[in-house]
């Protein structure tokens, strides 16, 4: 048999075939398979907004704790000193001292064991996480109060370190606290 | 003029259903019949068609036109979920020496169109799955060399090697099968 002669017979099998097709019932099955996707994303994309929020006002209170206590109403003024105090020149301010508590920490104190906890959710139900950062910061003691961890009252205004997870739009997504401990 | 299958999946990403209706209403077609020929069953047909819109919907952003069309990408879903779901089928079958029959055109004569559609149908089916594929494709469904290439993936160059050799077996078996009705 030549190779026409399958080719022929090859077509006219697909023109018989030409009509067959998937039944109605999966066109209807997948659209609504699509609407319920699309409600699902809007939902989800609402839930993550909102879990997002509360995430940010939840750290938002609690760097506001630490910040000082409210100045009294009628705060008393106060004289510049009469001692004349002699200018001079102040000692370079190391960034150390001057950046913000939230900043990667590049120092490690050295021949400390470096123990963290597990990661604590900030969000719930927490969104898909392909890429994000992770920061050091010093927080209050009592931020671990937050995520159900035990603290004595005595120590709730001491600093801790905690790692907060950021997604990649920015938002905190998880923290976990990190202790030392000597070797 | 109609819009492109690659316009549409923009679309229907955007959460546009009417985008989606069309590129399915436009594709269902081919995919199902890719299948069926492959394997002649109308239930994995239907399966298969279904999970790849499927898929679609939820990995659609994965297709990347540099590597061939959005059909040749569909094409290529449905051969990997028609090779999961078969996998315990899908062996490669020894594959015939091809001798020649003359005169076998003749014999075709004998038997009446839906027969011998029947026959071709089947013949096709116990194509070795390689063979199937390319035969399937670019015969039946008249996808372009390209198009077989990039869902089958390989080369243009074995797309071409296949066909030729499967239509060859072809050639071979529907002469077989034509003489042994011709003569029962």
């Amino acid at each position: 048999m030549s190779d026409e002669s399958v080719q022929d017979l090859l077509r006219a099998l697909a023109e018989a075939d030409a009509s067959a097709e998937a039944p109605l019932e999966i066109e209807v099955r997948l659209r609504n398979q699509f609407r319920s996707r699309k409600r699902q994303q809007v939902w989800r994309l609402a839930a993550m907004w909102a879990a997002s929020a509360a995430a940010v006002i939840a750290l938002f209170v609690v760097f506001a704790g630490r910040k000082p206590a409210v100045a009294p109403a009628n705060p008393v003024v106060m004289s510049p000193p009469a001692v004349k105090v002699p200018q001079v020149a102040a000692p370079p301010i190391s960034q150390t001292a001057i950046a913000p508590s939230r900043r990667p920490i590049a120092v490690r104190p050295r021949q400390r064991q470096e123990i963290v906890t597990d990661f604590f959710p900030l969000m719930d139900p927490a969104p898909p996480f392909e890429r994000g950062q992770l920061l050091r910061v010093e927080l209050p003691a009592s931020a671990m109060q937050m995520v159900g961890l035990p603290v004595h009252e005595e120590r709730l205004a001491d600093r801790v370190q905690a790692d907060v997870l950021l997604g990649e739009e920015g938002l905190p997504r998880a923290i976990r606290f990190v202790k030392y401990e000597s070797k | 003029m109609s819009e492109s299958d690659e316009t549409l999946l923009e679309r229907m990403l955007d959460g546009d259903e009417a985008a989606f209706t069309a590129l399915y209403r436009r594709r269902q077609g081919t995919i199902y019949r890719f299948v069926l020929h492959m394997t002649r069953s109308v239930s994995l047909a239907e399966d298969v068609t279904q999970e790849v819109f499927m898929i679609l919907m939820e990995s659609g952003r994965r297709f990347d036109p540099s590597r061939g069309t959005l059909l040749s990408f569909l094409y290529g879903i449905a051969r990997n979920r028609m090779l999961r779901r078969i996998e315990n089928d899908w062996r490669m079958e020894p594959v015939d020496a091809i001798d020649e029959c003359a005169g076998a055109e003749d014999l075709l004569d004998h038997l009446t169109r839906q027969e011998t559609i029947e026959q071709v149908r089947r013949a096709v089916v116990s194509l070795p799955p390689m063979y199937r594929e390319a035969v399937v494709l670019c015969d039946l469904e008249h996808a372009s060399y390209e198009e077989a290439a990039a869902a089958l993936e390989c080369p243009v160059g074995t797309v071409r090697s296949r066909l030729n050799r499967g239509r060859a077996m072809l050639a071979q078996k529907l002469t077989r099968n034509v003489l042994r009705t011709a003569y029962e």
